[in-house]
Order: C-alpha cells, then sequence, then structure tokens
C-alpha cells in the first residue's frame, strides 16, 4: 500500500471524527471527558481552522491559479462581515437571510477594483492590493454620517446572538459547510475551461491572450470568485463572534497567513490549501498555547511565549519559504519523497 | 496664505523622514527586485540603537547616525548573504514571504529586549524652532530634512562613483552580463542590500527623534516608503527624493483638512498611489522601461 493511500485513509477517518464525533456526542463526552470533545474551546479553534480553509482555498484561486499575488484579500472578509453584520444589527435582518449577501457584496467590490488594479503585474498588484485591504478598513472604521459612525467606528459593531442550540456547533458546521463550498469550487474551476483559462494566464498572459482568452474578464473572475469565497467566511464570522470591529475583521497578519497556509500546502491544488491551513493554524494555536493539548515550551516562561511563538512562526516563514517552496501536499501526495537531496535540490533551485 | 506656507514647509520637512525610509527601500527593490517587508523592522532597529546610545550614554542624537549606518550594514550584509541570497531566483511571492518572515524575527525579538514600551528621544533643543514672522520651522525636522538629503547625496555618490557602486547598476541593468564581466554577484548583492539596510537604519535615528517608538512602530514606514518609491519612480535615488517630498506634502495636506481629514491618512496616500500605479506605473519621475 503506497504511503498516499495511507495519508489519505488517515486524513478521511479524522476528518470523519471531527465531523461526525460532535453531533452524536458532545453532551456525554463532555461530561465523560473525552480528548478534543471535552473542551468547548475546540470548538472554537476548529471552527476558526475551517474558516482559514476557506481563506487559504479562496486565495489560491486567485493567487495560485491565476498566478497574481493578491495581498489584500482580508479587505474581502472585512467586507463580508460588516455586510451581514450591518444588515443584522441595523436592518434586524435573521442571518440566514443577510448571510448571502456577504459574497455578492465582496464580488462586487472586488470586481470594481480588480478592473484597475489587474492591470498591474508582479509586486505592483501585490502592494496595490495590500494598499487596498488596509485603507478598506480604515475607511470602514472611520465613516460618518450625519455626525454618527456609519459602521460602528472605533468602538465596532455588536451583533444580537442568535438563537440556536449548540450555537457553536451550529457555526463549526456551517463554516466547515463554506470550506466544503470552497473546496468543490477549486475543483470545478480546475476542471473547467475558466480554469484552463487562469492557468494559461498564469504561465504566460501575452500567450494567452493570443490564443483567445478575454484576460480581463478572466482576472476580473477569479478575484471577484476569491473575494466572494472570503466575503462569506467574513459573513459567518460576524455572527459567529457577534462583535466586530477593524481588529478582528481587517487583520493585516491574515493577507500572509492564508498565502503561507496556501504556500505550506501547495498552491494550484484542490487541497493542498486546506491542508496548509490545518497545519499552519493548529501550529500557531499549539505555538500560542491556546490548544487544550498544548504543552509548556523548554526555557520560555508563559509570559513571553506569545512573543517566542511569532518568532518561531517567523523562522518557519523562512524555512518552508527556502526549502519547501512547492508546498508539503508533494509529500503526502506521493509525488516525491522527503529526502536531504529534496532540500538540497529545492536550495539550489533558486539560489544566487 | 501663512498657513498655507506653513504647511508647505511642514509637508516638506515631514518629507525629509520618508526621503530617508524611501531611498534604501528603492534601491533594494530596484536592484535586488525585492519588495522588502523587513524593511520597517530595519528602520525601527536603527531606533532603538539611537535610543539606546541617547539613553545610556548620552550621545548626540544625531552623531549616532552613522552608527545605525554601520551597524545596520552589517545585519544587512549578514541577512542578504545568508538567507535572502537562497531565494534570489524564486518567485516573487517567496521574497515577499521571506522578508515578511524575517520582519516577524526582527520585530518580535526587539519586543523581546526591549519590551512593548514607548521609548522616546528628548534633546535639549526639542520643541525649540526657527520663528520667521508667524511661520515656524522646529531645529529638529529642519536638521532631519538636511540630514536625509544627504543620505540620498550620499547613497547617490556611492552608486555613481565608486566601483562597487558601478557594480551594483551593472548588476540592475543586466544580471547575468554583470556576471560574466567578473562581478561577484553574492557579494554585490549583499552589499546592496546592506546599503539598503543602512539608510533604513538612519531613517530610524530620525523617526526616534520626532515620535516614540516601538518594536511595531516601523510597520507603517514599510507601506510609506512603497508609495513613495512608486510615487518617484523606481530605479533613481533623485526620483525617490521627489517622491518622499511629495509624500510628505500630500499627507500634511490631507491632515489639515477639516473634519476626520487625519484619519483617513493612510487612505488618501494609497489611494493617491493606485492613482499613480494606474495612469502613470513609472512614477511622477521615472521613465518607462
Amino acid at each position: 500500500m503506497s504511503w498516499r493511500r495511507v495519508f489519505m485513509i488517515l486524513g478521511l477517518v479524522v476528518a470523519a471524527y471531527a465531523l461526525l464525533a460532535p453531533l452524536t456526542s458532545l453532551d456525554p463526552a463532555q461530561s465523560a471527558g473525552v480528548p478534543l470533545l471535552a473542551d468547548r474551546l475546540w470548538f472554537r479553534i476548529a471552527t476558526f481552522i475551517a474558516m482559514f480553509i476557506v481563506m487559504a482555498t479562496a486565495w489560491n484561486i486567485i493567487g495560485g491559479i491565476t498566478g497574481y499575488a493578491a495581498f489584500g484579500n482580508v479587505a474581502f472578509f472585512g467586507i463580508g462581515a460588516y455586510t451581514t453584520g450591518m444588515l443584522i444589527a441595523k436592518a434586524k435582518w435573521p442571518f440566514l437571510a443577510a448571510l448571502p449577501f456577504a459574497p455578492v457584496v465582496a464580488a462586487l467590490f472586488a470586481a470594481l477594483v480588480g478592473l484597475p488594479l489587474l492591470r498591474l503585474r508582479g509586486h505592483y498588484f501585490a502592494v496595490a492590493s495590500l494598499g487596498v485591504g488596509v485603507a478598506v478598513g480604515e475607511l470602514v472604521q472611520n465613516i460618518d454620517y450625519n455626525g454618527q459612525p456609519l459602521f460602528g467606528g472605533a468602538s465596532g459593531l455588536f451583533l444580537p446572538i442568535y438563537a440556536v442550540d449548540n450555537r457553536g456547533l451550529f457555526f463549526f458546521y456551517v463554516m466547515v459547510a463554506a470550506a466544503a463550498l470552497a473546496i468543490a469550487v477549486t475543483w470545478w474551476v480546475l476542471r473547467s475551461r475558466f480554469g484552463y483559462g487562469l492557468i494559461a494566464i498564469r504561465e504566460n498572459e501575452e500567450a494567452a491572450s493570443v490564443l483567445g482568452v478575454n484576460t480581463t474578464a478572466y482576472k476580473v473572475a477569479a478575484f471577484a470568485l476569491a473575494a466572494a469565497l472570503t466575503g462569506l467566511a467574513g459573513g459567518i464570522f460576524s455572527q459567529w463572534n457577534v462583535f466586530i470591529n477593524q481588529d478582528n475583521a481587517f487583520p493585516i497578519e491574515y493577507n500572509v497567513q492564508m498565502i503561507l497556509m496556501a504556500l505550506l500546502g501547495g498552491t494550484g491544488t484542490v487541497f493542498g490549501p486546506a491542508a496548509g491551513a490545518v497545519l499552519l493554524q493548529l501550529l500557531i494555536q499549539f505555538l500560542g498555547g491556546s490548544l487544550p493539548m498544548s504543552m509548556n515550551l523548554p526555557f520560555v516562561s508563559d509570559a513571553a511565549r506569545p512573543i517566542v511563538a511569532q518568532v518561531i512562526l517567523g523562522v518557519l516563514l523562512v524555512m518552508v519559504v527556502i526549502f519547501v517552496p512547492r508546498g508539503v501536499i508533494d509529500f503526502f501526495g506521493g509525488r516525491t519523497r522527503l529526502s536531504l537531496a529534496y532540500l538540497r535540490r529545492s536550495l539550489r533551485e533558486t539560489s544566487l | 496664505m501663512a498657513d498655507f506656507v506653513q504647511l508647505v514647509i511642514l509637508g516638506l520637512l515631514a518629507g525629509g523622514v520618508y526621503v530617508a525610509v524611501g531611498v534604501g527601500f528603492g534601491l533594494v527593490w530596484g536592484v535586488l527586485n525585492i519588495v522588502n517587508l523587513a524593511h520597517g523592522a530595519l528602520v525601527i532597529v536603527g531606533g532603538y540603537i539611537t535610543w539606546q546610545l541617547f539613553s545610556a550614554l548620552h550621545l548626540d542624537p544625531f552623531l549616532t547616525l552613522p552608527i545605525d549606518a554601520v551597524a545596520l550594514f552589517v545585519l544587512g550584509y549578514a541577512l542578504q548573504r545568508g538567507v535572502i541570497n537562497r531565494i534570489i531566483r524564486a518567485p516573487l511571492l517567496f521574497t515577499f514571504l521571506l522578508t515578511f518572515g524575517v520582519n516577524l524575527v526582527i520585530v518580535n525579538i526587539l519586543l523581546m529586549v526591549f519590551g512593548s514600551d514607548f521609548r522616546s528621544v528628548t534633546t535639549s533643543y526639542s520643541g525649540q524652532g526657527l520663528e520667521l514672522g508667524s511661520i515656524v520651522i522646529p531645529y529638529i525636522r529642519l536638521a532631519s530634512l538636511a540630514a536625509a538629503i544627504l543620505l540620498a547625496v550620499g547613497l547617490a555618490f556611492v552608486l555613481n562613483r565608486t566601483r562597487i557602486g558601478l557594480a551594483i547598476q551593472a548588476i540592475s541593468s543586466d544580471r547575468d552580463a554583470a556576471q560574466l564581466v567578473g562581478i561577484d554577484l553574492r557579494h554585490a548583492y549583499a552589499v546592496t542590500y546592506g546599503l539598503g539596510a543602512a539608510c533604513a537604519g538612519v531613517a530610524g535615528g530620525l523617526i526616534a527623534l520626532i515620535q516614540a517608538i516601538t518594536p511595531t512602530a516601523g510597520e507603517p514606514y514599510t507601506l510609506q516608503a512603497f508609495v513613495v518609491v512608486i510615487l518617484g519612480g523606481l530605479g533613481r535615488v533623485s526620483a525617490t527624493v521627489v517622491g518622499g517630498l511629495a509624500f510628505g506634502l500630500v499627507e500634511v495636506f490631507a491632515q489639515s483638512i477639516p473634519g476626520s481629514g487625519s484619519v483617513f491618512a493612510n487612505a488618501i496616500a494609497f489611494g493617491l498611489m493606485v492613482l499613480v500605479l494606474v495612469t502613470r506605473p513609472q512614477g511622477l519621475m521615472g521613465r518607462l522601461r
């Protein structure tokens, strides 16, 4: 039996446990103290992981498949969060009616800014999109209307709590559904004419254009699609978290985290970004000490731990970029084996 | 009218810091094709060196600037030689992520060493200024602008009149041809990044003089350096000087808009950048390449 099959079966078993176990055994498990299920915090972390699966998979559509290094996707997350948040908090809409507007508004916004921005290439596009990400957050916090902050201002936006049994579980499943949708969309894109066009743009935009790909329309569509999925995650987040402000709806570090996840897992693939999201988010939570089964790091006091965690994350980032540029999906997918020769080869390929 | 003149002067003075921040960033970008997300962190390292020398040894902050430059040159050289050279042939996303990782490491090491308290450098002449009628020119700002211009002139001199500077320019026009005529690429790349870091260090020293610094205070400067370089146009030191001064003017005028002008300063700066990128991608002063 090949390693690929072993990993696949193992992954399916773990996924099935994570998805189905809470449904049947939540209350008894909590009273019996079964690992993972005993801690309510675990649902929060699992929901966060699903949220990052959505964002990393969505980024993969524009960054991995189309090859445009978008650095401001958190703008769409925030726009989705504020769209749903405003509809629920100010217009008193029910959550499930307000949610579909999050991806729609995010996609419209992406199409609007995408038309000028996607004419830029390389670094210029990357930083222009980063600028949009920063600027949108600032605008949302500071826009006033008749002297009142339109979107809650610096004090943020409070949403009524969504009345449903087992709230943690409910939002976990909603977020997992969004993650499944994002992966399904990627799967479809990679098998469609649209996806072939995007890959052609990534490999050589002039050639794609000569071959009859409407590059502008394709790029904007890919950008809007990524924005819609990211906005969906934001919309779910706003009702799940009940409170949104500039810091939690437009966190700049998400920009880098989603890219790192896609890269760690393998860009341009269906499951790579999801695998990267699970790995990296677990690692971040473990280093930060908030995982239920965490342990103490040697030589590190509790107070210094978050800082040391960031240093380790930075070093890891550097190592991944240098040594595993094609992502870990290569190992799990059975295409290559993790060996010293592989690391040496990827080092030599990019070194000066 | 006096208000307008005062704003123009303040804008040009504010631009001094942006010139200092921008020249090193523009050099690294133009020659190495790296958007250096660790630039702001290097700036703040310079700021902490100045603060440390000022508070422990009572050195005049302006005298610490050469020390900032030398220390950051060494750090930058080692960083490029040891780490960044390893991925110089990789797609641009990788250099982005790598320099972001470096940024994370530097900022958090600073947090470990110095904590997150605000540190400021206050000299005997802080707060004093030259008064010309109703117009006030703060001494520190004026000296900072002079130091920044001096830095830019010095960098231009190194690039145009020294052997290593010409080698750097040769690399920036054609890497492979430069290698063929015998330029040691690894060394020249490391020197380029070292020079960029040295400029960042000087900028950090100036910033410590005009604002209180924390380990995370450098992050806005990375973005602003980018806007400055875009505004001026990539590839020449003089263009970055124009970009820095223009950015200072835009910022000061944006902040003076009555109502909530000041809170939109970032949004205005980025809006301007996107506008320049889309309409005039070579920058205000740049040539098409």
